[in-house]
């Protein structure tokens, strides 16, 4: 209680002092030659994270480039990322080790490559975007931003440990809204006054905020951990809103996006207008990065049981995938691969976008890590073995890039393990049972 | 409880009309035992598309050199109607942007002259001289044989008959009605869906003893109490109910035929549908002929034909006082030198000109002010089973 | 006031500890603003979306936490109502004092109207610390801000993020008729049963029940269900159950494709949900009629619309205007529609936008109606097995699903599901009727736990003279009060579905049975360890 008092009297001297305006120019200057570094501060720009999901695989196992490590042949289902294959990495033969327990199909796989864990009992918790989130959020607006194509906002796979899955955005011009509405803090803006409004609003949470103990004195455990929870997303608020209080460091590469026309539908159910929605999106969720609002966004297209289809078509991918037979020539199932294409092509927009945007020499891309999944191995199989794991983008130099590596057999948590690895995580082994891994990919790590 | 927009006609307080104004819900139980006893079978249909029959497929041979041009070119010569060169006024509409400055429009609206005072021209079309606009000199036209003058017939391009059809003769060169269908003409195209979503749409009945076979039957057009419903794709709703309006004005019934799965008219005649501005305040035709082809889904789709009071139908276009694509002033003045019937007793001036009308329908029940069913669709599209047949097929 | 415990402090009983703390749904946070400051408040802005557990919502309220970015949505819905409570235009009605100054801090003011509204939106009067803060920060606010409303403003928004509201809490209180036993307090109880009857916070004479000790004897809780029940306001509650267990929250993510489903439009989509709702409340509230008639009942409600989808003629003689008007719409005899399975709330939810799922459709039937787990497909399918690939383009979905059934590693599912869902083939993926799929005859026969049949009309006598029907709406009912299954052996549970019998299965006697049992407040024993604590 004492300490709440004290925080009210800063912000109460804050706003005696009233609006505070900060001329600052903005220098390219700022950064060193290399793009790498704050000149001014000598301080790394922040590696940044991405988990990008797509359902229900790339084909049966005729994907799986014939050789490994650099200069390998992309396969036809990968043709749309070849301007990015020294930019990104193919990770294949992994699986989900099921334990014992049933393929929950378009989950449990899912369950096992985000969380490490396989369980039909309990719910989809902790996955490792969140982990990372909370490692290198540094006090971003946004602890981590999600977002997906089809309309559906449980169409996500992040989730914290206690609260469950963090609902998507589904709205282009909402997402919009959120991040670069009236609440956004232009970094490069010359002028900085802090809004009033919100600091009263920032100290009259405290009254929430004291609640908190006389509540929890009276809960059992498992209502505590809820209550917990609760207040860790209060404090995501009074972050939110202390950061809008505070001078932005200038970030060059941040600019705001346009603002997005009004959605005609919530729902989308033809391929096509997903994959358009979606290019808006990750363009809005670059920005987001770019302009320090976040440093950690998810993208799911849909969720695993693709609904979509193609115009004059009444069946869907995810029908297709059951019903539509193997291509005796070509291998794979050919009116999946239509739906296939278009998801990589709208990952390969993904990569452009955040390749476009430059940070000194580099580009966003370089300072990222896209982690880019599916539900299943073989779609048609419904498998949880032999899954495409695909990243983008060098992770600030820490990850090595231009790679196909293939594991099979192996579990395909290790791929995980190295990417929290990589964005410094203090991790040394993640995922229960059979998906246990203790060692990460060295292949890939600088 | 009364309804909106019914173009200041009062509408008569029916007692089904009190009844509901009073709140109370009205059971509205249906079979179909409430068809007509008269006719063994009545297909009720709501009129979904409807505009001048236009035939655009040769505009070279129709219209030679589009001597009337576009909105640009309407402009232009309006500038030149009220003083300026070729040359200014050209250098005017450059500086434009596609629509003339009010500043400019209010003084050829008025260059008008009365008993010497300024008037409008579109109030007065004849205060100022024809401008003669170009008329179709094609060889084609969408009608049906009047009888009327031989040496200005049509060739129907469908029947090849020849065919009276002075109507499109006036406007069919005007740019506004340079369009094929589905695309409406233009200032039909605009209202056509105001009409749609706020006015009361208009109902078509086929009666006859057995409509699956070829044989006699009755056509009744209705006015309808409601507008009509839109589907989810944006189209008109078939399959719906729509509710009858008693009043008679609007009732029209012609004998007619079906044959190979074509409706036409045995007896014409008149009929009349009350429409509403700014599309058209009303269809009306004399000696009316119909072919319409019943479609395999059920829809209709064919030409309404006769002669129509080219006085009212040019009133539409001159109370718009407006330029979309047509020279108001010159189709007034080509309507009435094409007039072919009617001749005016003192003037001689024919007062009715020869005129067709594109029309498509769908499926729909229609109701009586009672609520009874009198008439119910022969089949509503299935859409679903066309469209997974073409995606099959594909 | 409470111990400091709550009933489901131990992991050694679940399946009888109720939950104690059940975050209130979107549809009760919006009937309890509109109950405590009027329906002119405006709510606008999204709730983050809920969680069905066990096939009910209410089940997963009782689980759930709040996520970052959900508490971001419930702040701004917060602030949006805060506004508009004390704007120019509701400060007149809805505070009820004037401060000394408009400008500036008025503790006393302040304090009146914080107290009054604490008490209806935490569901307890605000223990005298809690109003202590909020006139503090309350005053703090409007003299910086030089606005008193601005004060009541944001301490109003901040009581509209707190867990006391966003959270319904079940405190317990040593049992005095059973020494050393414990028992829901008497707030507790009142909001469970608010919730439970009328979907929203607990009014002032149930609040002054709670207060006066009254509703923790069976005559005062006699009462107060009594009155309860037999109020018009009952029809909120048997809409929120329904919605829930018919499981209407889909429908927000549902579309049809117009090409295919032209008739299916956005009206329509809303209609179809409302369409059942008051098939429902006619049936149960207005008839005070037998639950299974839900399923046979030839009566409804149709607007012109959904008239249009379902291939029926109905006319409306009013007027030429928008929206849609409902009319009473009674089935003829032998007609395919009847009962609310055949209604576009149930065919249309569980398909894809393009085409049937019979599978789907059979197994939403037993889950949401029969609460019969289907299992989940087995992992790795070998889908070839079940192809004809000289054919790959079966006409129907029985043709389809045929050839899927001869797989036997899928047959023992398919078999539970896919004849249930195989009887309503004449209703396309939007609910309209049909006669062919893909120019082929649809063949609707059907099957349901031996019984044999044919069309949708068969199938709902068959779930109508289903044991399991019963009792599934009891379990789920209960469940929809408490956020936990009954366990069926339990003898009270017995005793509640023997008086749902003898009512002819009334549903609204079912929830008074329910809303009257200890069975609903028990406070497992294992929580009186905690309380010890």
């Amino acid at each position: 209680m004492k300490k709440l008092w004290t925080r009210r009297r800063v912000l109460r001297g804050m706003l005696q002092g009233g609006a505070v305006s900060v001329g600052l120019p903005i220098l390219d200057c700022l950064l060193n030659t290399n793009g790498t570094a704050f000149a001014a501060t000598g301080s790394g720009l922040p590696v940044r994270f991405a988990t990008w999901f797509w359902a229900l695989g790339l084909g049966e196992a005729e994907w799986r480039p014939k050789t490994a490590g650099a200069d390998y042949e992309l396969p036809v289902q990968l043709a749309p990322l070849k301007p990015f294959q020294k930019k990104m990495n193919l990770f294949s033969g992994g699986q989900v080790f099921l334990d014992g327990q049933s393929n929950n199909t378009h989950f449990t796989g899912v369950q096992g490559q985000m969380t490490g864990k396989v369980s039909s009992t309990e719910g989809y918790f902790g996955s490792f975007d969140t982990v990372i989130a909370d490692v290198i959020d540094n006090g971003t607006r946004f602890h981590s931003i999600e977002a997906t194509c089809s309309g559906d906002p449980k169409a996500t796979w992040s989730a914290r440990a206690g609260s469950g899955l963090q609902p998507a955005e589904v709205s282009p011009l909402a997402l919009y809204t959120r991040i670069f509405g009236p609440e956004f803090r232009d970094p490069n803006a010359a002028v900085f006054t802090p809004d009033p409004q919100v600091m009263i609003r920032k100290s009259v949470l405290s009254v929430v905020e004291d609640e908190r103990q006389s509540l929890m004195k009276k809960l059992g455990a498992s209502d505590r951990a809820k209550l917990d929870n609760y207040f860790t997303a209060l404090r995501a608020l009074e972050q939110k809103l202390a950061i809008q209080l505070q001078k932005p460091e200038p970030l060059p590469a941040c600019t705001k996006p346009l603002q997005p026309e009004a959605d005609k539908q919530q729902t989308v159910m033809m391929c096509v207008d997903a994959m358009q929605r979606h290019d808006v999106m990750v363009g809005l969720l670059a920005h987001a990065l770019a302009c320090g609002q976040t440093r950690v966004v998810n993208m799911a297209l849909t969720v695993g049981m693709s609904g979509l289809r193609r115009e004059g078509d009444p069946t869907n991918h995810h029908t297709y995938t059951h019903e539509e037979p193997i291509d005796a020539a070509l291998g794979y199932q050919v009116k999946c691969a239509w739906f296939t294409q278009r998801y990589m092509e709208a990952l390969h927009n993904f990569a452009a976008i955040l390749d476009g945007i430059h940070e000194g020499d580099q580009t966003l891309l370089d300072h990222m890590l896209v982690y880019c999944f599916t539900d299943h191995g073989a779609p048609r199989l419904h498998s949880v073995r032999n899954y495409p794991v695909i990243t983008l983008g060098g992770a600030g130099g820490k990850m090595k890039t231009g790679l196909h590596i293939p594991k099979p057999g192996d579990a395909v948590t290790r791929v995980g393990l190295t990417a929290q690895q990589i964005m410094g995580v203090p991790v040394s082994s993640w995922g229960t049972k059979s998906n246990q891994v203790s060692s990460p990919i060295y292949e890939v790590m600088v | 409880m009364t309804s909106k927009r019914y173009c200041g006609i009062a509408r008569p307080r029916q007692n089904w009309v009190t009844t509901i104004a009073q709140g109370a819900t009205v059971l509205v139980t249906l079979s179909f035992c409430c068809l007509s006893p008269a006719m063994a079978e009545t297909h009720g249909y709501v009129i979904s598309w409807f505009a001048t029959a236009t035939y655009n497929l040769n505009p070279q041979e129709s219209c030679p050199n589009n001597r009337n041009g576009g909105r640009t070119e309407e402009y232009t010569r309006e500038l030149r109607a009220i003083g300026y060169s070729e040359q200014q006024a050209s250098a005017i509409m450059a500086t434009q942007g596609g629509v003339l400055d009010p500043k400019y429009q209010r003084r050829y609206y008025m260059r008008g002259r009365v008993n010497g005072k300024p008037v409008s021209i579109y109030n007065y079309p004849e205060s100022v001289p024809d401008p003669n606009i170009q008329t179709v000199t094609g060889k084609y036209a969408y009608g049906f044989d009047l009888g009327g003058n031989p040496s200005s017939k049509f060739e129907d391009p469908d029947t090849h008959e020849k065919i009276d059809n002075q109507l499109w003769r006036a406007v069919g060169c005007s740019h506004s009605f340079d369009t094929v269908p589905p695309a409406q003409p233009y200032f039909e195209d605009l209202t056509w869906a105001l009409m749609v979503d706020t006015a009361p749409g208009w109902s078509m009945q086929i009666s006859g003893d057995d409509l699956s076979k070829d044989g006699k039957v009755t056509v009744t057009l209705d006015l309808l109490t409601q507008h009509l419903k839109r589907d989810a794709a944006g189209n008109v709703l078939a399959g719906a109910t729509y509710v009858i309006d008693p009043r008679l004005r609007s009732h029209s019934v012609l004998e007619g035929q079906i044959n190979n799965g074509i409706l036409t008219i045995t007896k014409p005649g008149n009929i009349y549908l009350e429409g509403e501005m700014p599309f058209y305040s009303e269809i009306a035709l004399r000696d009316t002929h119909m072919r319409v082809s019943i479609k395999p889904s059920g829809t209709l789709a064919g030409y309404w034909g006769g002669y129509l009071d080219w006085s009212r139908f040019v009133y539409m276009y001159t109370a718009r006082a407006d330029i979309n694509g047509e020279d108001v002033v010159g189709l007034y003045w080509a309507l009435k030198k094409m007039a072919d019937s009617d001749p005016d007793p003192n003037s001689g001036q024919n007062r009715y000109i020869s005129a067709t009308w594109r029309m498509e329908a769908l499926p729909a029940y229609l109701a009586n002010s009672d609520g009874k069913i009198v008439a119910v669709p022969v089949n509503v599209p299935d859409n679903v089973n066309a469209a997974a047949a073409a995606a099959a097929n594909k | 006031m409470a111990l400091a415990v709550t009933a489901v402090a131990s992991a050694a009983a679940p399946s009888t500890a109720g939950p104690s703390s059940v975050r209130i749904s979107p549809s009760q946070y919006r009937q309890s603003i509109a109950d405590i400051f009027g329906r002119s408040i405006a709510i606008t802005g999204r709730f983050e979306p809920e969680t069905r557990t066990q096939g009910l919502l209410a089940i997963g309220a009782a689980r759930v936490s709040v996520t970052d970015s959900g508490l971001e949505r419930y702040d701004e819905l917060a602030r949006g109502i805060a506004t508009q409570v004390v704007d120019a235009e509701h400060r007149a009605t809805l505070v009820p004092c004037s401060p000394h100054s408009a400008q500036g801090s008025d503790d006393e003011c302040a304090r009146t109207f914080l107290t009054s509204v604490g008490r209806l939106l935490y569901r307890r009067p605000l223990t005298e610390e809690e109003v202590q803060d909020e006139v503090r920060a309350a005053g703090e606010t409007a003299n910086k801000a030089h606005d008193f409303y601005a004060g009541l403003s944001a301490v109003l928004a901040d009581m509209l993020i707190s867990p006391n509201f966003l959270y319904r809490y079940e405190f317990v209180e040593p049992d005095p008729a059973h020494a050393g036993q414990v028992r829901l307090d008497a707030y507790s109880k009142a909001s469970a049963l608010s919730f439970f009857l009328w979907n929203t916070t607990p009014d002032k004479i149930l609040l002054d029940a709670a207060q006066s000790g009254q509703l923790q004897t069976t005559q005062g809780l006699r009462r107060q269900v009594d009155r309860l029940v037999s109020s018009p306001r009952v029809e909120q509650g048997v809409r929120a159950f329904f919605s829930d267990m018919l499981g209407f929250s889909d429908f927000e993510t549902l579309s049809k494709d117009p090409s295919f489903f032209p008739r299916y439009t956005l009206p329509v989509k809303d209609q179809s949900q409302e369409q059942t709702l008051r098939t429902i409340v006619d049936e149960l509230v207005t008839r005070h009629g037998d639950y299974r008639d839900l399923f046979t009942t030839p009566h409804t409600f149709l607007t012109t619309s959904l008239a249009a989808l379902y291939r029926v003629p109905l006319a409306d003689t009013t007027d030429n205007g928008q929206p849609d008007h409902w009319f009473p719409y009674s089935y003829p005899p032998g007609d395919l529609r009847a009962g609310i399975l055949s209604e576009a709330s149930f065919t249309a939810l569980y398909s894809p936008s393009g085409r049937t799922s019979p599978t789907g459709r059979g197994k939403a039937l037993r889950e949401t109606i029969l609460c019969e787990a289907v299992p989940p497909p087995p992992g790795n399918v070998d889908f070839k097995f079940i192809e004809d690939t000289s054919n790959p383009e079966f006409k129907t979905a029985r043709q389809r699903l045929t050839a899927h059934r001869s797989q036997p590693m899928c047959a023992g599912c398919h078999k539970l599901t896919d004849p249930i869902g195989l009887a309503l083939e004449n209703f396309d993926s939007s609910g309209g009727y049909r006669t062919t799929e893909n120019g082929v005859p649809i063949d609707a026969t059907g099957e349901l736990n031996g019984h044999q049949f044919v069309g949708s009309q068969g199938l709902a006598k068959a779930v109508h003279d289903d044991p399991a029907t019963t009792s599934c709406v009891a379990t789920k009912a209960f469940a929809f009060e408490t956020g936990y299954l009954p366990a069926v052996s339990d003898p009270q549970w017995r005793q509640i579905m023997d008086k749902f019998a003898a009512s002819h299965y009334n549903f609204l006697e079912l929830m008074r049975q329910i809303a009257l049992s200890d069975l609903t407040y028990r406070v497992p024993s294992s929580a009186l360890s905690a309380a010890n604590h």
